[in-house]
């Protein structure tokens, strides 16, 4: 019976590892081209040499929001694609990949499906008089001040001119630097070279050959071009083609798709751990425990390769962007859950571990537009200090988001408490009023929009109270019907390690969060000669700072307990996006009425959802009037001679 | 320490006061923040962070409410500490990172407050093949009013932009020290050129009547916000020149000037004279000089993407005998104490076009205190923290 305990996380690691390894299994070539290698071939794009498998991602990802496209209603891979386009096959025009998301600048073609998102060359082309007279219209106002239609509109024009520059060969740069004092630069003007120029450089002669065969429909050519020209960069640029082929084998991995799925399923063991618990001998439950635990160190092992792999093709340090930042953040989480689960082995820094895990890979996955990978503005070009500021700060992040997050499972078993106590039918009676307010929140909503009232303080106050009662009542409803179930542990046990591992990890954020804004600091000292210039990412770092600094203090003083620190440290989470994304978003139009950029309605949504949570966290039950102690002092009171 | 004073200090020293500065800070920072989508960064700097209390916005139509400025809140912080390490002061093993950490502080604070008071910045602007031995203040302009007569140098006096703005809207500047009398009819604190197809917004006619402002014209524009880091206000004025109530014309004097003329000084004739009017950034002459030999800068291979760029140029200071060649460029400045007194740093800050670039020269007599306070504060808490994490880890491993 025991062994349970040892082939159960056995087999979960096993499975980890096939949904791993699925996908860089060998596959049969489909059609007779070999497109994989010619998907390894070495080109230069936004400043940075990759695969043209890289770039043929990219591109769709930018173009249609995918990687793949969709040919004569069949799916086709990236690199099928992109070489479909490069070899200028007319057929390219009729596949659907522009992807348009706005109904108006659907309209521009006319009538069409709802349901058809993605459009091909052929009907942006028919219709191409309509979109120049609308694109006619938007050129010379600040793209600031775009409203979200021209937005898209511009987007798509940017699309359209991105699939040209492809096709026409202009971008990416396909010829690589075989002599010296050579650069990258596009195939387009050498390819109209070739025919009679008495001297065209060896890899324009390779691409027309290549390209030539694709078009000609001569696989067998193909192959032996494409094999011919590989050797040839072999020999040449041997380190530029190891790092190609990697990046390649890297696309295929798709280390931080995989992680997202074994993040899921580690959590489902855990869940599943959790219930069994509860049901008699425990040896299923740790079974559980070490299968989730397992699955999780191989993720976390995927994870941090990953993370080496990106730095390894870039050739920065891990976190130069905001997509990076987020698979950083998950990363260092991730590492931090499994700690706690040693110090304490209960299984709960594992559970953290996979949501967090799960959680920041979606975010970076909705981050990514195109290459993830950009080359750096000169003045963020320094190894030594985005090593440290930048890694210590996201470290701080990383903490900060840690200590949020345990405290919103502290509140929740706080609340559970509260639903299997005497005060259930009060917590029922707050979730009667959120919901009500909810739909108060929504009319109010649909008035202001009635009428156009364009004020963005209203609005956005009208949206945060919304957003805060509907989250209310998502967040304390689940946990209530969670209550409903017959299991009911007795929860104070784990409320307080619970409250250590907040405590701990906001002191670490402290210290992380103060070490990295003032290595930021000494960073700009450095660069332009000013320590601290009060600009908005200083001030994001500095309020993280200040959140943390508050908590430990109002603990010191005994201003609050743990349920206290619980709460600001749900607060904390507030701060921590601000500073991660808010900052960001200044640039945007905020004040430009009747438009909102969507990330600062999901950051609306965000903090509504922690305000809730903060309430949640802050239900006073005890000190309500029909609460007994209450009522106990409101008799006595009563009964109390009148003294005037 | 006696006991009284003690408890005199208690309210002072209070945790609680603590927590409340946190809280103002944040707010102010956060409200702070959120102004630089308007004004100016060093703006928002002057009136929420060095200052000692301001009518803060709230955002709700231009309603404004007192609040305190950086200066109170870390004042009363300093305080606050000291305070609290009097009447608590205990010196064991526990308290020694928390006293560390906040030694620190209070330095980071004091430091803060000293480059505030003395730190300044200025830019210097160099076409490759120039010697310039002055730097500008790009945050504040004068109308400078040339004598270029004399054989060997030229007389100048200078109008302060505050004095300029404070005779908006008609006013007149007169002063025995200029050779006329200027009359600001509009001040602009920052402005746009108006495309020469463009009519005036109102319909107004153009006000100048002589000089460039004949051919361009320029319209009032909000200032530059803080979130656009790149930007910088580009002041203008009409101003009518005058002589004993003889008219010498409505000019134009613009900082835009420096971007589409050629020549950005004006000639003004009085009395057989000649005098060349000009509205530029604020100058400081230095003891030494810069040329720069060559400017480079590369972009990444088919990208508008910066890659690196960097001056070299050659220092020539009379003062001290120094003439030496150095390479400035992003993270590595030119760091020039002559004396221990007076140090600049010129920094490779910017560029314009292909061969000009732009250094920012900085001096900071206390650029060294956030060092040294952020190396005491780090190591007092890591110190804290680190003891307080190994003796947790070693209760929860028992």
């Amino acid at each position: 019976m025991k062994k349970v305990t040892l082939w159960l996380p056995l087999v979960a690691v096993l499975l980890s590892v096939f949904v791993l390894v699925r996908p860089i299994m060998p596959k049969q070539t489909v059609g007779a081209y070999n497109l994989d290698a010619l998907g390894k071939l070495p080109v230069s794009a936004g400043g940075r040499t990759k695969p043209l498998d890289s770039v043929a991602r990219n591109s769709l990802m930018i173009i249609s929001d995918r990687q793949t496209a969709t040919a004569n209603n069949q799916r086709i891979s990236a690199m099928r694609w992109m070489a479909d386009v490069i070899s200028q096959r007319p057929e390219t025009e009729s596949y659907e990949v522009f992807r348009i998301d706005h109904p108006d600048v659907r309209s521009l073609l006319g009538e069409v499906p709802d349901k058809q998102k993605r459009f091909s060359f052929n009907q942006l082309l028919m219709h191409s008089q309509a979109i120049n007279e609308q694109l006619a219209l938007v050129r010379g106002i600040d793209p600031k001040d775009f409203t979200i239609y021209q937005k898209h509109l511009m987007e798509l024009a940017d699309h359209v001119q991105m699939f040209q520059d492809i096709r026409h060969r202009l971008t990416p740069y396909m010829l690589p630097p075989l002599s010296p004092g050579e650069n990258w630069r596009p195939l387009a003007p050498e390819m109209v070279v070739v025919e009679g120029h008495p001297d065209p450089s060896v890899a324009a002669q390779y691409w027309k050959k290549i390209l030539d065969a694709y078009q000609q429909q001569n696989p067998q050519e193909f192959n032996q071009q494409v094999a011919e020209y590989t050797t040839l960069l072999n020999s040449d640029m041997p380190a530029v083609m190891r790092k190609a082929k990697f990046e390649v084998f890297f696309n295929n991995l798709q280390p931080f798709y995989q992680g997202t799925v074994l993040y899921v399923l580690a959590f489902l063991l855990g869940a599943i751990a959790l219930l069994a618990s509860n049901i008699k001998n425990g040896t299923l439950a740790i079974a559980l425990r070490r299968a989730m635990v397992s699955v999780i160190v191989v993720t976390f092992i995927i994870h941090t390769f990953g993370l080496a792999a990106r730095v390894y093709m870039q050739g920065y340090a891990p976190v130069t962007n905001l997509y990076s930042s987020a698979v950083f953040i998950g990363w260092f989480c991730v590492a931090m859950g499994l700690f706690m689960e040693w110090l304490f082995k209960n299984g709960l820094g594992s559970c953290l571990s996979a949501v967090i895990g799960f959680v920041t890979l979606i975010i970076a996955h909705n981050l990514a537009d195109g290459d993830t990978m950009q080359m750096m503005q000169a003045v963020l070009d320094s190894n030594f200090w985005l090593t440290t500021h930048v890694i210590a700060v996201t470290i701080g992040y990383s903490a900060m988001f840690m200590a949020g997050v345990i405290s919103i499972v502290f509140v929740a078993l706080a609340v559970h408490g509260q639903c299997v106590s005497e005060y259930r039918g009060r917590v029922l009676a707050t979730l009667v009023g959120a919901s009500l307010f909810t739909l108060v929140a929504i009319a109010l909503a649909i008035v202001l929009t009635l009428f156009a009232i364009p004020q963005f303080a209203i609005r956005s106050v009208l949206l945060l109270t919304g957003y805060t009662s509907l989250f209310y009542v998502i967040f304390v409803g689940a946990v209530y019907l969670l209550s409903l179930l017959p299991w009911r542990p007795d929860t104070s046990e784990v409320q307080k390690i619970l409250g250590k591992m907040i405590y701990g990890t906001i002191a670490f954020a402290l210290l992380f969060s103060f070490v990295g804004t003032v290595l930021g600091g000494i960073w700009a000292d450095q660069s332009w000669g000013r320590f601290w210039g009060w600009d908005p990412k200083e001030n994001g770092a500095v309020l993280i700072v200040l959140m943390n600094a508050l908590i430990l203090h109002a603990r010191w003083g005994g201003m609050i307990r743990m349920r206290g620190v619980a709460v600001l440290a749900v607060f904390g989470n507030i701060v921590t996006a601000w500073s991660w994304f808010g900052t960001n978003m200044l640039g945007v139009g905020l004040h430009s009425y009747g438009f909102m950029d969507k990330a600062v309605i999901w950051m609306l949504i965000f903090v509504g959802s922690q305000l809730a949570i903060m309430t949640a966290g802050m239900l006073p039950i005890d000190k309500w009037k029909s609460h007994p102690t209450q009522k106990r002092r409101q008799k006595a009171a009563a009964e109390a001679p009148q003294t005037t | 320490m006696n006991k009284s004073i003690k408890k005199a200090l208690a309210p002072i020293a209070s945790l609680k006061l603590t927590v409340l500065l946190f809280v103002l800070a944040m707010i102010l920072i956060f409200v702070g923040t959120i102004a630089q989508k308007e004004i100016g960064n060093w703006q928002v700097v002057n009136t929420y962070f060095r200052s000692l209390w301001l009518m803060m916005p709230i955002g709700i139509a231009g309603i404004k409410v007192p609040f305190v400025g950086g200066y109170t809140i870390g004042g009363l912080m300093v305080i606050n500490l000291i305070a609290a390490h009097i009447v608590r002061f205990k010196l064991d093993e526990k308290r020694i990172g928390i006293i560390l950490t906040h030694a620190g502080l209070i330095m980071l604070i004091v430091g803060e407050v000293l480059t505030g008071l003395f730190a300044v910045e200025w830019q210097m602007r160099i076409e490759e093949g120039q010697t310039v031995n002055y730097a500008v203040d790009i945050r504040s302009v004068e109308l400078a009013i040339v004598d270029p007569s004399p054989e060997d140098h030229d007389d100048v006096v200078v109008i302060p932009e505050s004095i300029l703005e404070r005779h908006n809207n008609g006013l007149t500047i007169h002063d025995d020290r200029l050779p006329f009398d200027v009359q600001v009819l509009t001040w602009m604190s920052n402005s746009s050129v108006l495309a020469p197809r463009f009519a005036p917004p109102d319909g107004r006619t153009n006000p100048a009547r002589s000089g460039l402002g004949r051919t361009i014209q320029v319209i009032p524009a909000p200032p530059v916000s803080g979130v656009n880091m790149n930007g910088l206000d580009a002041p203008s004025a009409y101003i009518r020149l005058s002589k004993k109530g003889q008219d010498l014309g409505t000019y134009l004097v613009s900082l835009n000037f420096e971007f589409i003329a050629d020549e950005t000084r004006q000639a003004v004739t009085v009395d057989d004279k000649t005098y060349l009017i000009e509205l530029r950034y604020v100058r400081d002459y230095k003891p030494y000089s810069i040329t720069l030999i060559d400017f480079k800068h590369d972009k990444f291979i088919g990208t508008q993407i910066p890659k690196n760029f960097s001056s070299e140029v050659r220092l020539v200071d009379p003062t001290t005998g120094e003439d030496r060649p150095a390479l400035i460029y992003m993270n590595h400045p030119l760091r020039y104490r002559p004396l221990n007194s007076r140090g600049e740093t010129m920094y490779q800050s910017s560029y314009i076009g292909d061969t000009t670039t732009v250094l920012q020269i900085v001096r900071n007599p206390s650029w060294i205190v956030p060092y040294v306070a952020c190396a005491i504060v780090s190591i007092g808490l890591a110190t804290h923290f680190g003891l307080m994490l190994i003796k947790f880890v070693g209760r929860a491993r028992r």
